[in-house]
């Protein structure tokens, strides 16, 4: 191995090859198209919201708070897989262009979701605090390089060995950061935001980055960081395609048991048993569940036209069902379960069976608190076809897939 | 008595223009258990995944209790229970639901299933373990709910592909004292290892395959006999086999 910096631009070239694939089939799905049409609605709705925000809302408080998470949140990139545990450490005296490499890569990236929300939110920034653009510009430039001090010293808090060391560091930035934002959002004079920049630029030279003298680099956890980051990714592309290499994080939701339950032990509910539970604990299909379900509720609260309710309403029933469509390739890999003798058609019947349960669920919810929001006949509306949908998706769907695949 | 397993002139693979398994003949009666012996990449696991139903044969037939897989999928599954190398197991499961999970599949009522899993977790010493999911799992943990999990269908052929690897002695001597007693009631069992000083100890009959192809097939003796080599034990045989492999 020559060259560290080849190795990174290497390892950097190979992420963004597999995310562009990635990120072209979320751009190709059906999801998109939703997206826009929220953001449609949720444009309309942003201005009757600033003007409908009561006076006293602490608006301040809201950009300290998003921002001071915004900015000490985030590792550093730096593309360490667990292979290298055995072939990087006796590099480490020669990788320090390799990390730098990472910080600034990350330092970039970072900039760009900070300016994402900040850009969201300048309506409200213009609205309430100061109506100049320019200094909306200097405040992004100034988070941008606490950012940057923020992943600068952060690498260094990896050395580390025990995490309550690394915690309490993270929460010694913390403080460093809210008074830092703060200083920012309250358009404190220059001298003051200059002597922070000091304070921060003195305990880096004196304190983290000297970490190094001490401390080694732990590989393990570079590894950890940089594994949980992509699997983020993979999960974040997994709700639009099939993502083989995601691995699983289970959830016990052990309060869910007794719902688990009413699965009767029988040979031909096999396969729902293992529906049932592979829903409710892994791969966050519970989760998106019921963020769809809120995020529909939600949206039905604040919608008042008609034809706009049936719509939202239909429209979260068709994602969920996309959603929860996934959870038939579930198995795909797994040798034990082509090994049971159940017939293989109760599985597509189980998945159904499943499928039609937690729709119908959401649809009664949709339906109860639409009318009782607004009123019951847009409420029964949503429910007649919310169920239209529930039952009768999967056959439109179905069909689709045997054309993709004949063709 | 009627063979619970018959391979008969099985050829197969993964591909039909190339083939790795080359007109395989065994068989595994009741009270037997068969070992099948071979170095890294000499057809074990694909023979496995033959008996399994996992693969088609390209040319012979693999029967259980005389029914091939295409006749009656329910029914040859229903008669064979699978210990893999590594232990497959499902991570949104707990080690209780993996056995309930097992007993549902293969049919087994609801109070024979609740005997039998209390008597195996006793004897694999899991009984702590009941309500853990596998990420809390040792290698040694992985493997003995899989062979828990065999051990509850209680089928009439068996078939272990290294199942000892990463066990405690314990847990081997819980699994071996398992298997003998599954002979005795008349069940077949195929099992395939490297650990030969065990497989001796252990097995009645063996099948040394080489590249494709079954060298030499018998018990002990019949080894010793038609390899021309009287004191040999099962790793010199298995040496001398290999090497001939080689030269020839």
């Amino acid at each position: 191995m020559g060259n560290v910096q080849e190795l990174w631009q290497k390892r950097r070239a190979d992420y963004w090859e597999m995310a562009v694939r990635y990120l072209r089939l979320i751009a190709n799905s059906g999801f998109l198209f939703t997206l826009y049409l929220l953001f449609i609605f949720g444009s309309y709705y942003y201005g009757e919201f600033l003007m409908w925000l009561p006076e006293d809302f602490p608006t301040v408080w809201v950009f300290i708070v998003l921002f001071t998470w915004l900015v000490t949140r985030g590792r550093v990139r730096t593309f360490v897989r667990e292979a290298d545990l055995v072939y990087l450490p006796p590099l480490e005296s020669r990788m320090k262009p390799y990390f730098r490499s990472s910080i600034l890569y990350s330092w970039m990236m970072e900039t760009f979701w900070l300016a994402l929300p900040l850009l969201v939110l300048a309506p409200l920034f213009f609205h309430r605090l100061s109506d100049s653009g320019a200094l909306l510009l200097t405040i992004l430039v100034m988070l941008s390089l606490l950012k940057l001090w923020n992943l600068a010293s952060g690498f260094e808090e990896q050395r580390f060995q025990e995490n309550s060391r690394v915690t309490g560091h993270t929460l010694i930035r913390t403080v460093l950061n809210v008074s830092a934002v703060t200083a920012m959002f309250t358009f404190q004079p220059v001298w003051i935001l200059g002597g922070l920049a000091v304070l921060l630029a003195v305990l880096y030279a004196f304190y983290f980055n000297r970490l190094n003298r001490t401390h080694a680099v732990k590989w393990d956890r570079l590894a950890r960081i940089e594994d949980s980051t992509v699997m983020t990714f993979y999960r974040i592309a997994n709700s639009f395609t099939d993502v083989p290499r995601l691995k699983m994080s289970i959830r016990p939701r052990r309060y869910l048991n007794a719902l688990l339950q009413a699965v009767p032990y029988r040979q031909k509910n096999t396969y729902l048993y293992m529906f049932s539970r592979s829903f409710v604990r892994s791969n966050d299909y519970f989760g998106i569940f019921v963020r769809l379900t809120l995020l529909g509720a939600l949206f039905l609260y604040v919608v008042t036209l008609s034809w706009g309710l049936w719509l939202i309403g239909a429209l979260f029933i068709y994602m969920t069902a996309i959603q929860l469509k996934t959870l038939r390739g579930h198995y795909k890999t797994s040798q034990m379960i082509d090994l049971y003798p159940v017939a293989l058609r109760y599985r597509d019947e189980a998945h159904q069976k499943l499928v039609r349960v937690l729709l119908s669920f959401q649809v009664i919810v949709f339906m109860l608190f639409a009318g009782a929001v607004h009123n019951w006949n847009d409420g029964l509306i949503i429910g007649a076809a919310g169920f239209l949908l529930a039952f009768f998706y999967d056959r439109l769907s179905r069909k689709r897939e045997v054309r993709t695949a004949g063709a | 008595m009627e063979n619970v397993l018959e391979v008969s002139a099985l050829t197969g693979g993964y591909q039909r223009s190339r083939p790795v398994l080359h007109g395989v003949s065994f068989s595994v009666k009741p009270h037997e258990i068969v070992g099948l012996i071979g170095l890294n990449g000499a057809g074990k696991s694909t023979t496995i995944k033959h008996v399994l139903g996992l693969m088609e044969p390209h040319d012979g037939a693999v029967h259980i209790k005389g029914r091939t897989m295409d006749e009656d999928m329910e029914a040859y599954r229903s008669s064979l229970a699978y210990i893999p190398e590594t232990p497959l197991l499902y991570e949104e499961l707990t080690l209780w639901e993996h056995l309930e999970l097992t007993a549902m599949a293969y049919g087994i009522d609801e109070k024979t299933f609740g005997e039998r899993a209390e008597g195996l977790l006793k004897e694999f010493r899991m009984e702590k373990m009941v309500k853990w999911f596998p990420s809390h799992f040792s290698k040694g943990m992985r493997q003995k709910v899989m062979i828990m999990c065999a051990f509850l269908v209680n089928p009439d052929l068996y078939v272990a592909d290294e199942p000892f690897v990463g066990l405690d002695p314990l847990g081997i001597r819980s699994f071996l004292d398992h298997m003998k007693e599954m002979k005795e009631k008349g069940c077949g069992i195929l099992m395939s290892t490297h650990i030969l000083a065990t497989a001796e100890k252990y097995c009645d009959r063996f099948i040394l395959l080489h590249e494709g192809r079954i060298v030499v097939q018998g018990t002990m003796e019949e080894l010793r006999t038609q390899l021309d080599l009287p004191d040999a034990d099962l790793d010199d045989i298995y040496v001398a086999v290999t090497e001939e492999g080689r030269h020839g």
